[in-house]
């Protein structure tokens, strides 16, 4: 069920009245059966890998905490990364290992013993195999208490508005909101109806306007000028980020909806000065998982070699970041280029740091600025296609092929250039508050509540509202 | 669950008077806005969306071309006004399928019958795809004002009978066509000639043969929408041709929608011409924009032949409309 579709509000609509008129006691029950139900919307049979996700991780974390010894903690450990890890794997990367290490061995006359199977990804399981994987690793390192009830177990793992698209929640944040009480509470309503609204906005306003645009230019760029492909390379960065971050705003508004609070996934990472700070502002909840159960532990481990550790650590962990997007050679290369741009500022730091102080800080931060968001938009051809060829391909057409901007009519431009202009002036000035005055935060209701209905408006006016799945769904 | 803690609760009747403010001011927005664009939108006197509302409120051609932007890039109404002495005018509009062309059947039969109808038909015509629903959008300013097509607009979604509570959502993503259709530049930009609007581009490309397999789900909505339109047709009394116009592009197997929509003419008796393959268009790239639409030159060129392809039909089948042959010179 899309977050965006009728359905999903109407589905909305019917839980929420009964969520709050539901005694207390019964409220998680109630979400944990509409969640089961929302994820047996997409596809019944998934269910039952998730019920087995939670009933072996529910068991082996209570067996982590109950071991005395060092060694059996390890091993069960290790039995829960190989069910996760496997699940994964075999949904996941099973035909992607199978043709590329037989396609080697090939040269050794070695011949494919084991079937392609092209299973159907199950929504979501990157992101809740990554929560479980969190969880039981901090059962390990105690720093976390296994969750005992198993209600509460599925719930953290069930619930519905992270359930597809995260953010991959961490168990010390989103277990304790579990055993709160949780009352109806208007600020819960308006604070995650807003949310919602805008998530709307970047969703149906910004990203699905801008995907009909890169889907004509970036289908056909044989066909397609320097400029113009170029310029759809720019505006997918922007498409990528409002539908991914319009998303997430959607999901945390109806987590709030029913009195829960999310993580933040996004804090305007188009504004991020070098690479690592945009790594610390774009899906944050896997960065920064990535940072706790891969980067750190890798660097701790290789402390000795100075740089070259920390420059080891960064490459294994973008390059699992890179794979975690899916089974193709494009996202292990996406996520060596920023590994390598990391590896580059973190050897150049001292460097940086000098040059910054000789130039004015107004033109270094936004020299920075834009040289972020021009790499992170020429990694993400890198991302966006099939192929390191047609990658290059692109690449070769913006610099070989001259031509006017293509579009269609104005209308489209102007649709396009607009959603992305509220967009990051809102961005803006919520990082800088260089306006005192505020429409969304403003101290008379009045002025809120028109700011709020004329982007309701604004999304019935430019939203695109038929067809176009969530980019991210395909992780 | 055991282990909780208490959150004290508050009263919600402030929230519920402001949460009914706000949806006062949505409505009032809407409704304005809405109604502002309604009027626009009724406004225009040129442009793609004037011309729709042309066609299903105003044209009282004899002959209508109907069908997606091949028929509205392909067929020169002036030259059958020339020739066959009858009025005529393009109603085709790019990117809409069989469900448009429906309606606007539908509409102008609610006025009157013409008395010829070219179908343009494509490859592909009843292949399953949303998108093909996802364009019945185009027809949402007409949901109140033509009930006669409501049933088509229906099959957008079973929710857009709901969707159309909000007064601007018809008008979505229009405001700037909108506005284009208002102004006077706008005469100048895309002029059309009784709807239809000439393609200056000229193709350079050599033709490429398309060998792979059509197959492709079948859409039985589509395919009973065709059959309806033929009926309607009949039933009218209007002499139906359905057409494929030539196409720069060669295919190694046959489509499934051309043989069903053969099959379906032949049962209902509708002559079904078939200029996708006609060498003296895949011969002359000169005479295309792209592999799919003709330029000016060739949609000129195109038109003749449709046009020697109808009168000999006529005289062939002469007996069974001597009532309608007059026209012919």
């Amino acid at each position: 069920m899309l977050f965006t579709t009728i359905l999903y509000f109407l589905f909305l609509a019917c839980a929420l009245p009964i969520y709050y008129l539901l005694p207390v006691k019964y409220r998680n029950y109630f979400l944990i059966i509409i969640s089961a139900l929302f994820y047996m919307y997409v596809k019944v049979e998934y269910i039952f890998i998730i019920i087995f996700i939670i009933l072996t991780n529910y068991l082996i974390g209570i067996q982590i905490e109950k071991s005395n010894s060092k060694k059996n903690r390890i091993r069960y450990l290790n039995l829960s990364l190989l069910i996760n890890i496997g699940i994964l794997v075999f949904f996941k990367y099973w035909d992607f290992l199978i043709l590329n290490l037989f396609g080697f061995l090939d040269i050794f006359h070695v011949k494919n013993p084991f079937p392609i199977l092209e299973i159907a990804l199950p929504l979501g399981i990157s992101y809740y195999i990554f929560q479980t994987i969190g969880y039981i690793i901090d059962i390990y390192r105690g720093s976390q208490k296994p969750e005992k009830n198993i209600f509460r177990f599925s719930l953290f793992m069930l619930f519905f508005p992270k359930l597809l698209v995260g953010p991959i929640e961490r168990a010390s944040r989103f277990l304790p909101q579990l055993t709160k009480k949780i009352y109806f509470d208007k600020e819960n309503i308006i604070e995650g109806g807003r949310r919602i609204a805008w998530g709307l906005f970047k969703k149906l306003v910004v990203a699905d306007r801008i995907s009909i645009y890169q889907t004509v230019v970036i289908s056909n760029p044989g066909q397609q000028g320097g400029l113009t492909i170029l310029f759809a390379t720019l505006l997918y960065t922007f498409q990528v980020y409002a539908d991914f971050s319009g998303y997430t705003d959607i999901a945390i508004g109806t987590a709030r909806l029913f009195g829960f609070n999310l993580m933040e996934n996004f804090k305007r990472p188009l504004l991020a000065k070098n690479l690592s700070d945009f790594w610390r502002r774009w899906h944050i909840s896997l960065s920064s998982w990535v940072n706790d159960y891969i980067f750190n532990p890798i660097a701790l481990n290789c402390r000795d070699w100075g740089n070259w550790g920390v420059s080891y650590a960064l490459l294994i962990s973008f390059i699992v970041i890179g794979i975690w997007h899916g089974a193709t050679w494009n996202y292990v290369l996406f996520g060596f280029i920023q590994a390598l741009a990391l590896i580059f500022e973190t050897l150049t730091k001292k460097a940086r740091k000098k040059i910054s102080k000789k130039i004015p800080s107004f033109i270094y931060n936004n020299v920075s600025i834009l040289f972020t968001f021009l790499y992170v938009s020429f990694s993400l051809i890198i991302f966006r296609t099939a192929t390191f060829g047609k990658a290059m391909g692109i690449i070769d057409g913006i610099f070989s092929s001259p031509g006017k901007l293509f579009y269609d009519k104005p209308s489209t431009l102007l649709f396009m250039l607009l959603g992305c202009g509220i967009m990051i002036v809102y961005d803006i000035q919520k990082e800088y508050k260089i306006l005192r005055f505020s429409l969304f935060s403003n101290n008379y209701w009045i002025v809120q509540h028109l700011s709020y209905a004329l982007l309701l408006i604004y999304i019935l006016l430019a939203g695109v509202f038929d067809g176009g799945q969530f980019i991210y769904f395909a992780f | 669950m055991a282990g909780i803690n208490t959150i004290k609760e508050r009263k919600p009747q402030p929230f519920v008077v402001k949460l009914f403010l706000f949806l006062i001011i949505l409505y009032i927005l809407d409704f304005t806005i809405g109604s502002f664009l309604k009027y626009l939108y009724f406004k225009q006197d040129s442009g793609l969306l004037y011309r729709t509302t042309y066609s299903i409120d105003s044209t009282k051609a004899d002959m209508l071309i109907f069908g997606s932007s091949t028929a509205n890039h392909n067929y020169y109404p002036y030259t059958f006004e020339k020739r066959l002495h009858l009025s005529c005018y393009n109603t085709g509009r790019d990117g809409e399928i069989i469900f448009y062309n429906y309606a606007i059947l539908k509409g102008v039969l609610n006025r009157y019958s013409p008395k010829i109808a070219i179908l343009d038909f494509t490859r592909d015509e009843f292949m399953k795809d949303q998108s093909s629903y996802d364009r019945l959008s185009s027809l949402l300013p007409y949901y109140d004002k033509d009930p006669e097509i409501r049933s088509i607009i229906q099959l957008k979604s079973p929710y857009e009978k709901y969707k159309l509570f909000s007064k601007i959502y018809p008008y979505n993503s229009l405001i700037f066509t909108i506005a284009a259709g208002n102004a006077n530049f706008n005469k100048n930009r895309e002029n059309d000639q009784e709807g239809y609007v000439p393609l200056a581009k000229i193709w350079n490309r050599k033709i490429i043969t398309d060998t792979s397999i059509e197959k492709y789900q079948l859409d039985s909505t589509k395919i009973k929408i065709f059959k309806s339109f033929i009926r309607n047709c009949v039933d009218s009394n209007i002499r139906l041709y359905i057409i494929m116009s030539p196409q720069f592009m060669k295919y190694k197997f046959e489509d499934p929608s051309i043989l069903i929509g053969q099959e379906i003419a032949k049962k209902f008796n509708i002559p079904f011409f078939n200029f996708s393959s006609d060498t003296e268009f895949l011969n002359d790239a000169s005479l295309f924009t792209d592999i799919g639409h003709l330029n000016d030159r060739g949609a000129k060129i195109y038109t003749n032949r449709v046009i020697d392809k109808i009168i000999q039909n006529q005289q062939n089948e002469s007996t069974l409309f001597k009532n309608s042959i007059s026209f012919v010179k």
